[in-house]
């Protein structure tokens, strides 16, 4: 039963070459109980690369985040229609193990939200929950994975320290540490900068750059300039329908969609 | 008169009326905490705990009476935190929204404000009294024991329940956002974040259950002598102070004297302790 009541925008979508996909969600319906959040959502998520939403708030960027590790089921009265794609298996059907499926797709969120423990614990939750590894396996991990998110030289002396007392910055890439040391394929991020100094937020946009070598990334980000920066694809939400996609430069430098460019333009939003 | 002086004018009253309103209150604590003192040092001495409760005009001390109150409470505060946060943390994360998690919600708070003789009544008719199978047929510790925490659980309850509520859901999200399941996330992160909280809420109960004396009245009656068996009649600081102070002989309202300022230290350290064992470690 899929509303379509909303205002239509055509929906152009130039997707990365079809064998190098590694998600794809397709004709994404979304209900917040009555209300329908997003209406026939198509995103091709890239492997190995950064892929990022755009669009004024309440686009339902953030939902769609969301839908992709099924944190929406937390919420009883929140349903998705359609398919994503992931590796062949449709995740938002009625089997899907969530637990495995949250270890291949982390997430990391808008504020920080480091957990009461110590900085070492926290990088090694995750880890925990799926494997049993050795003390010293342990620690490898949690030292790769801090070096990945550019925090280990400032916190490698208070590893027994508790994660909270560290600045927003270093919370923020504690919480990339923590998402990438369960080793998942992809990595979803929502506003991960929007709580930090321009300082923590190039630091951390360093490190998703770094990451993108062995890791899907997708990122959710008010700031178009970081989107610009960032990523290799680009899709542009609106009214709960994706307006464009297309590689990162043709979006911003030529749009196909009128709607794009006056967003980009600075002209809503 | 102007509109801004009739203004100041008020305003001054008002913050007056304040200050008036907290003196009072703060005066009277005072007053009950100076009389329960210079009353009760005088009282105080290593016999209160080194011997049993006296006949008039012998000497004594508050042994059997202090050794009961702990005991009583003690299994007491195990009982209620269990259910209380177990239940505290039912609604609200799991059962909270739900019709049967809102008769639960009311049924608590109702709990929570019921005359603590009624919940004595209750446990005496359920256990003390000698036709219910259930019952052992006399007074009992455990009777005693059982009637503190039907008062101290519905404040752990609530307070379980407020204290998770606050917490931001972005770290459920996080924590099931790596693959822990609600009961994992619940007990490593959500219990350990709101650890301070939970452990106030226990405080409250104990500072509640310390002092009460009609729930044990018909419960665990009260002993002359020392017992440590919670399967027989037992002995408790508010009982004795009840009894004592109820008596012509000034050497008993003596012990009672002791025995209040006794519950008060306790329930000042217990507090002092627990608050020490939840200050902040992340602060550097």
């Amino acid at each position: 039963m899929t509303d379509t009541t909303s205002p239509d925008f055509q929906s152009v979508i130039t997707p990365p070459p079809a064998d190098s996909l590694v998600l794809e969600v397709k004709k994404l319906n979304f209900f917040y109980g009555q209300n329908q959040a997003l209406y026939d959502v198509n995103l091709p998520v890239k492997k190995n690369a950064i892929t990022a939403l755009i669009g004024p708030s309440g686009c339902g960027k953030s939902t769609l985040l969301r839908i992709i590790n099924r944190i929406y089921d937390l919420y009883p009265g929140q349903r998705a229609e359609g398919v994503i794609d992931f590796e062949g298996e449709n995740i938002i059907g009625p089997n899907v193990d969530l637990v495995a499926l949250r270890a291949r797709i982390g997430m990391v969120f808008q504020k920080p939200t480091p957990f009461p423990m110590s900085i070492y614990d926290n990088v090694a939750f995750g880890v925990r929950l799926h494997s049993s590894k050795s003390k010293s396996e342990l620690d490898e991990i949690v030292e790769t994975s801090l070096r990945r998110a550019a925090l280990w030289e400032e916190v490698k002396d208070k590893l027994t320290k508790s994660g909270l007392g560290l600045s927003g910055g270093q919370q923020q890439r504690l919480c990339v540490a923590r998402g990438i040391a369960v080793n998942p394929e992809i990595l979803l991020l929502d506003e991960p900068a929007s709580a930090l100094d321009p300082i923590s937020t190039a630091k951390l946009e360093d490190t998703l750059e770094e990451l993108k070598t062995d890791y899907t990334i997708v990122i959710v980000t008010h700031n178009l300039q970081q989107a610009a920066r960032l990523s290799d694809y680009t899709g542009f939400m609106f009214l709960g329908k994706m307006i464009e996609f297309g590689p990162t430069e043709e979006l911003f430098v030529k749009p196909k969609v009128d709607k794009t460019g006056e967003y980009i333009g600075g002209r809503f939003g | 008169m102007d509109r801004a002086l009739r203004r100041k004018i008020a305003n001054y009253i008002f913050i007056g009326l304040c200050i008036i309103g907290t003196a009072i209150a703060l005066g009277a604590l005072a007053l009950i905490l100076w009389s329960l003192f210079s009353q009760g040092i005088g009282g105080m001495n290593l016999k209160i705990f080194t011997m049993d409760t006296p006949a008039a005009g012998s000497e004594g001390g508050l042994r059997n009476a202090i050794v009961g109150s702990i005991l009583m409470c003690g299994v007491g505060m195990i009982i209620a935190v269990v259910i209380g946060i177990l239940a505290g943390t039912w609604l609200a994360e799991i059962g909270g929204d739900t019709a049967y998690g809102h008769v639960v919600r009311f049924l608590n708070d109702v709990l929570l404000s019921a005359p603590s003789i009624l919940i004595g009544l209750f446990v005496y008719e359920l256990l003390v009294f000698k036709s219910n199978p259930l019952s052992l047929g006399h007074f009992s510790g455990w009777a005693g024991a059982i009637s503190l925490a039907i008062l101290a659980t519905p404040i752990v309850t609530r307070t379980t329940e407020d204290i998770l509520n606050l917490q931001p859901n972005a770290l459920r999200e996080a924590g099931m956002a790596l693959g822990a399941s609600q009961f994992t996330t619940i007990r490593t992160i959500i219990w350990k974040a709101a650890g301070s909280g939970l452990l106030t809420g226990g405080l409250l109960g104990f500072a509640r259950i310390s002092g009460e004396t009609a729930p044990l009245l018909f419960t665990a009656l009260g002993n002359q002598f020392y017992n440590g068996d919670l399967s027989q009649p037992m002995a408790s600081l508010p009982v004795t102070m009840f009894n004592f102070a109820l008596t012509p002989y000034a050497d008993l309202n003596k012990l009672a004297w002791a025995g209040a300022l006794l519950v008060a230290v306790a329930v000042l350290a217990v507090n002092i302790l627990g608050r020490w064992l939840a200050r902040d470690k992340n602060s550097h």
